[in-house]
């Protein structure tokens, strides 16, 4: 069946593009690391939207399912034929100025913890705390994690909770 | 009475419903504990989220919508030609040349190719004659696969299921159910129903796809059904993992 690919359909779905793209990129990047792994799975999971030819019921939530799971293939194989595009970066348009050097020395080590407790954290804890990070409702992290709604709140917590410790014990070590 | 942990949570996460959001805001504006505790929850969690921030990509990359959506119809509309090895070509094209004249040479009667290749033939210890090839639909291999397109019902059976291996299950949004092993050796026979897989080595792991349009797919081991898709609903014994696959293990679990 081909797509139903009407004006209406582009314009909505370069409206979600527009609103969502950098919000599962960033996603994408804090759970991996890999800046160019996260470009190439969010751009696969918008294509995968868009040869759909319709929007699901919340596009939002079902854009980062599709991109969970390109991710964890793509994790799994290590495999980098999702790339579509070369994405040019915004190097200097983006970016803040650059900081001063103890400042530059203090934000290097604060990445670096940050990126050691999360790859530390369980999986499902990772995949919480950065979901619910992104703005996702309870019921689109239960229907993504595939877990019972009704805990999702306590076992936010609880992933917030196991963040921040391995956070504040990593500053002995660093 | 105090709020239980879950509470507190949708209050700060607006996650209530709203008469009972209204009813736990009134026990906070009263309650001083449940107070400390909503603040301390709200401090955690913009405190992590500011943390989180220090892993963004300060450059992240500018893709438009508009790259993504020719490109995502492209590559479905109007599927690009593969992409062919010219170097490998020619190296096909070139055996194909040798293989066909020294073929020629074979048939022609009389030939002294006949002779020869039945001569080097004996000398190796055989005979020349028809070689049995592999049975119908079966391809024992090791750390490979198979893809099936699902028709209405399709069960995957893991024969012979000993030993530690694993099976890990995954819903896709491609068209057929693809098994792949990559560490260990299995045979694959497929008909238009079943897919049965030989486990050949006892610790081989097993990555199954299936897509979530299958209508009725089934895997079964020597201990019985492990999994069962019904349309969007989803049995299994297995333990799911943080981005909803499924794990199981080959081993019968108990005698």
């Amino acid at each position: 069946m081909e797509p139903e690919t009407t004006p209406s359909f582009h314009e909505r779905f370069v409206e979600l593009f527009e609103a969502h793209f950098h919000s599962v990129y960033r996603y994408l990047n804090r759970l991996s690391g890999d800046p160019e792994l996260a470009a190439d799975v969010a751009q696969e999971a918008f294509a995968k939207l868009y040869q759909r030819g319709s929007l699901p019921d919340v596009p939002e939530a079902w854009v980062i399912s599709v991109a969970m799971n390109l991710f964890r293939n793509a994790a799994t194989t290590r495999s980098r034929r999702l790339r579509l595009l070369t994405p040019a970066r915004g190097e200097n348009v983006l970016s803040d100025p650059p900081p001063a050097p103890d400042a530059a020395v203090e934000a290097e080590d604060t990445r670096r913890r940050v990126r050691s407790a999360l790859d530390r954290m369980s999986e499902r804890e990772r995949h919480m705390l950065l979901l619910r990070a992104e703005g996702l409702s309870y019921r689109d992290i239960a229907a993504a994690l595939l877990m019972n709604e009704a805990s999702v709140g306590v076992l936010l917590a609880r992933a917030r909770r196991a963040f921040r410790k391995i956070y504040e014990e990593s500053s002995g070590a660093s | 009475m105090h709020l239980d942990e879950e509470q507190v949570q949708r209050l700060l996460h607006g996650e209530l419903p709203p008469q009972a959001a209204s009813a736990v805001r009134e026990h906070v504006a009263g309650c001083i504990d449940c107070r400390r505790r909503l603040a301390e929850a709200e401090r955690e969690e913009n405190e992590v989220h500011t943390l989180l921030h220090a892993v963004d990509d300060p450059a992240p990359p500018r893709i438009s919508a508009e790259a993504v959506a020719v490109r995502a119809q492209a590559s479905r509309v109007v599927p690009g030609p593969p992409v062919v090895d010219l170097a490998w070509l020619r190296r096909a094209a070139a055996i194909l040349i040798v293989v066909g004249i020294a073929g020629a040479a074979y048939a022609v009667p009389g030939s002294p190719v006949r002779e020869w290749v039945h001569a080097i033939v004996e000398r190796m210890g055989g005979r020349p004659g028809p070689t049995p090839g592999p049975a119908p639909g079966e391809s024992p291999a090791i750390g490979a696969g198979i893809s099936v397109l699902p028709e209405q019902k399709l069960v995957i059976l893991f024969q012979s299921a000993e030993g530690d291996g694993q099976v890990f299950v995954s819903l896709t949004d491609e068209p057929e159910v693809q098994v792949h092993a990559p560490t260990g050796a299995a045979s694959f026979t497929s008909s238009a129903d079943q897919l049965l897989i030989a486990v050949q080595d006892p610790s081989a792991t097993f990555e199954v796809e299936i897509p979530r349009s299958a209508p009725w797919v089934e895997i079964q081991t020597g201990k019985g059904q492990i999994f069962l898709k019904e349309g969007e609903r989803v049995t299994t014994k297995g333990s799911k993992d943080a981005v909803g696959g499924y794990l199981f293990r080959l081993a019968p679990s108990e005698k």
